[in-house]
């Protein structure tokens, strides 16, 4: 069932257009992240559906009812929308201890007490704070904070939680799992949730639906393996993963196979750009970091390179190759040593863009 | 891709001057709007209305209800061509600058000792060096005149030693010196402020190429604090075309005088009110104090950009003063705490137990109660310290609740409303308080409807809210704005109205500003005396305004005893403000 449907919204701040147009869905069970780097106008977006900003133009519908409306001028409060949202802050009222915080949004609703009472000491249990109902939230951890806010924003069933890079202010452990049991929560409830964020590794985790941003648009927007393995755009291929970015020109070009190639070196690659390329055009290649199979044993295909270094990462080895203008970064399991190696890239993994930004 | 960077900047440049004609603004609900234009509306009610009906007396040939009234210009012609008019306006701007001569280095050099240098007894010295602005300048001047005027104590122990006495307080050079001294605070308020927020590695970088304490001081500290510098120079200006009590006291029995006391003398040049001529004279006040106030307000905006380059959390690290630089600094201070604060406050301590003194009366021997047992028979003494205590007290709090539904109105408030506020919040800065009463006076004299309420303490109430205004909401805005927004606009996520909010979340972590502002308020109603001047009647005495009326009369017993209760009630006050952690050094 469609929760949120967001179409065309636009909003400029003191002439500068900051969204551009944005449109998308998001339906009850899943969760869709907002995903970008920053000033791309991800918090914008979720602030125009939570009603905090005022965008100029678009519509926005929560749960089938019209919150935004651009042409009647319609622009219905944050408290009439019926959603929830978890601040990267948490934005815990100081003065109000855990039960009171949570409690709040019953009590709103005109929720009697007594149920008050049961909602919020059930969804403190389910979360592991049970215990904590007394205490201040300035008496809790990051951690426990965290869980707070996202109980506040679900007790009263909102048609839609928003989620404001609720796990940037946790460390790196807690954020794993955070990222997990948060993804677990949502689809056992059942809601409909906008996750935003800047991390790529958490977009990929946590959501069904990603939607990259840039400058205020919507650039690609679909599932984590689609967006990850199928990337529109250098932009798209760039922000996500770990990438050798290698600048080439392009030597022929047949359909969407081209054979790029620098100062004493060449590539059968795949063409990615939208708009096609052509022979002797200056292009970007995009290549993973985890698609370079090194070797110190030559093979069939593979492009030989001197290998500058092999660094140690703990759990796996970082090789810097190195070929003419052609450098680039591998992982593999042992250490080699310095000297000649021989590099295997897939051509459907060399993903070649245009090097102007179009 | 460097090469490209250029390009795209230029293509985004035009790009965004295509789009500048973006679509008009969504209007804002459910953001309490109605009640914004509601208090913003009554409050610029509250302070147009006394300005107006200035003005429009001004223009008038005879007081507003008399039935003779005409438009006319004879008050501004009666005015412009008074010798004592341009003496007065003479006398005041001499004043003021010299006041400013005096204030600004000193408060400058006080500022400098107590927060850049590991002076001894920093803390008490932070709280002793603000006490002269809590208390109410008619107390100070008339505390001058039984300590060093013509018979006062010290002035009689030096003629005692030099057989004659070598100052004259009852003269401008005099009444310029105390003013000095006495406004020493304001000037290290913000100079202080200035001064915390400067890196001290600068001082040090100076310091460690060999410039002597006294250098840095010069070519690094005092060049980086010269907007605070200049901005406390422009408030003393305005601060000294305003002042009412030590001309009154000090410059009145020679016969000096200033653009206030000119107004509050033509009543007695004439036998009768002369309200239009009193107008007028408030009109010109008003047109020099308004672009002060005006400056003042781009002065600040200036100073608040220059201080935030200093960047936050810059460590402050103290020069050494050493032995002798210890006691040169405790010396200057002592010295000046001694002119400003022990000889006109110990002055009306001994006065307010005396009765009689002079040369070859030991003092010990004269004290007595005798002042006041004297004032509990008088009613009206007795009511005016009631009246202080309830307006200070209990009117400093309801006050506290207006500035807070005005600061309310005005938090994170957009559009015209806002800029309207702004405006209405400077207006009371440019009027002197005793401006402010005279057009409380008439304006309860010239709407019907709120005649029966000028006998009451209401009529006082009002134009102390208004006289505390400025002073009042900087406080409450300074506290609401330190309410994190998130939490906010969590309460409005979670289902809260604006007002819900506000209940809810905003007031309650507001709450211990509050009362740190309610004791500030209360410290500002108790010194207040020039308002009630015209404003007081029989039962709605004040302690400030009797000791004004009472100088005409000479009753120096009553007087000093007054002093001394206005003075304990300050002390409280103060050591109340302290005691719930309200910010005095904002």
């Amino acid at each position: 069932m469609t929760e949120l449907v967001v179409s065309n919204v636009q909003k400029w701040l003191g002439g500068l257009q900051i969204l551009k147009g944005a449109s998308f869905t998001a339906q009850r069970g899943s969760i869709v992240a907002l995903l970008g780097a920053s000033g791309s106008g991800k918090t914008t977006l979720l602030r125009c559906v939570a009603g905090l900003e005022q965008p100029e133009i678009g519509q926005i519908v929560i749960g089938g009812k019209t919150v935004l409306d651009g042409e009647r001028k319609l622009a219905l409060p944050p408290e009439q929308r019926n959603i929830g949202l978890v601040f990267q802050s948490y934005a815990l009222w100081p003065h109000r201890t855990v039960r009171e915080n949570v409690g709040y949004g019953l009590k709103l609703r005109g929720v009697t007490q007594a149920d008050i009472e049961k909602r919020v000491q059930a969804i403190l249990e389910r979360m592991g704070l049970g215990h904590l109902a007394d205490r201040f939230p300035s008496q809790l951890s990051g951690g426990q904070q965290q869980r707070v806010a996202i109980c506040r924003a679900l007790v009263y069933e909102p048609r839609v939680l928003l989620l404001d890079e609720p796990l940037s202010n946790l460390d790196a452990k807690l954020r794993e799992e955070a990222r997990y049991w948060i993804r677990k929560l949502i689809l056992d409830l059942e809601i409909c949730a906008i996750l935003v964020t800047h991390d790529q590794s958490e977009a990929l985790a946590a959501a069904d639906n990603i939607l990259l941003l840039q400058d205020g648009r919507i650039v690609q927007q679909g599932g984590p393996q689609e967006i990850y393995s199928n990337p529109n755009s250098f932009y798209s291929a760039d922000f996500l993963g770990a990438n050798n970015i290698v600048k080439a020109k392009v030597k022929t070009i047949d359909g969407k196979a081209a054979i790029i190639g620098g100062d004493d070196w060449s590539l059968d690659g795949t063409v990615r750009e939208a708009g096609g390329l052509a022979a002797a055009e200056d292009a970007r290649a995009v290549i993973r970091v985890e698609q370079i199979r090194v070797s110190d044993q030559p093979e069939a295909g593979s492009l030989e390179m001197t290998l500058d270094d092999s660094i140690y990462l703990g759990d796996r080895w970082e090789y810097r190759l190195r070929r003419g203008d052609f450098v680039a970064k591998a992982h593999g399991a042992r250490q080699l040593s310095s000297g000649r190696v021989w590099a295997r890239v897939p051509p459907e993994s060399v993903w070649v863009f245009s090097a102007g930004q179009r | 891709m460097s090469t490209h960077a250029q390009a795209p900047a230029a293509l985004d440049l035009s790009k965004a001057a295509a789009e500048k004609k973006y679509p008009a603004r969504m209007p804002r609900h459910g953001n309490a709007g109605l009640y914004r234009r509601i208090v913003i509306g009554l409050l610029a009610l509250a302070v147009l209305a006394p300005v107006g009906l200035i003005v429009y007396q001004s223009f008038l040939t005879a007081a507003f209800f008399s039935p003779r009234a005409q438009f006319g210009l004879d008050a501004y012609k009666y005015v412009f061509t008074d010798r004592n008019f341009y003496k007065a306006l003479a006398t005041t701007a001499i004043f003021s600058f010299g006041m400013v001569a005096i204030a600004v280095p000193l408060g400058g050099l006080l500022a400098f000792l107590i927060t850049r240098t590991d002076i001894k007894g920093k803390r008490l010295l932070e709280i002793l060096v603000l006490v002269p602005m809590f208390i109410s300048s008619i107390v100070l001047a008339f505390g001058y005149t039984v300590s060093v005027g013509p018979t006062g104590f010290v002035s009689l122990f030096i003629r005692g030693i030099l057989g004659f006495v070598p100052w004259n307080i009852y003269s401008l050079p005099g009444m310029i010196l105390i003013a000095g001294l006495s406004h020493v605070p304001h000037v290290y308020l913000y100079v202080s402020s200035a001064m915390r927020n400067l890196p001290s590695d600068l001082e040090e970088a100076a310091r460690t190429t060999g410039a002597s304490i006294w250098q840095v001081s010069r070519d690094v500290t005092l060049p980086m604090v010269l907007p605070a510098l200049i901005f406390a120079a422009a408030l003393n200006i305005l601060l000294g075309f305003e002042t009412f009590g030590i001309p009154l006291v000090l410059g009145d029995p020679n016969g000096i005088m200033v653009l206030t006391t000119y107004i509050y003398k033509l009543t007695t040049l004439f036998g009768t009110p002369t309200y239009q001529l009193m107008a007028v004279v408030a009109v010109v006040l008003i047109l020099i104090t308004l672009p002060l106030v005006w400056m003042q307000r781009k002065l600040l905006r200036n100073t608040r950009k220059y201080a935030a380059m200093g960047g936050k959390g810059a460590r402050v690290a103290t020069l050494k003063l050493g032995t002798s630089g210890q006691v040169i600094a405790l010396s200057i201070i002592g010295f000046w705490l001694f002119v400003s604060v022990v000889l006109p406050i110990g002055g009306i301590a001994v006065r307010a137990f005396v009765d009689a003194w002079g040369e070859g009366v030991n003092l010990w021997d004269q004290l007595t109660f005798s002042n006041f047992d004297r004032m509990l028979e008088v009613p009206s003494l007795v009511r005016g310290i009631i009246n202080t205590v309830l307006l200070s007290v209990v009117g400093g709090a309801a006050a506290v609740g207006i500035y807070l539904m005005v600061g309310l109105a005005g938090h994170r408030n957009w559009g015209l409303s806002n800029t309207v506020l702004d405006y209405i919040v400077l207006l009371p800065r440019a009027l002197p308080g005793l401006v402010i009463g005279l057009a409380f006076f008439w304006v309860f004299l010239f709407v019907p409807l709120l005649t029966p309420l000028r006998p009451t303490l209401v009529s006082l109430f009002i134009a102390y809210v208004v006289v505390g205004l400025s002073y009042g909401l900087r406080l409450l805005q300074g506290t609401l704005i330190q309410v994190a927004p998130e939490l906010e606009e969590s309460a409005r996520t979670t289902g809260a109205t604006i007002g819900r909010t506000w209940k809810d979340v905003v007031i309650p972590i507001v709450r211990p500003g509050l009362a740190g502002a309610w004791a500030l308020i209360m410290i500002i109603f108790l010194r207040e005396y020039a308002t009630g001047v015209y404003l007081m009647g029989a039962g709605t005495e004040v302690i400030g305004s009797l000791m004004v009326s009472l100088l005409q009369t000479g009753a120096m017993n009553t007087i000093a005893a007054l002093s001394l209760i206005s003075i304990v009630l300050t002390g409280a006050g103060l050591a109340l403000a302290l005691r719930l952690g309200a910010k005095i050094h904002d």
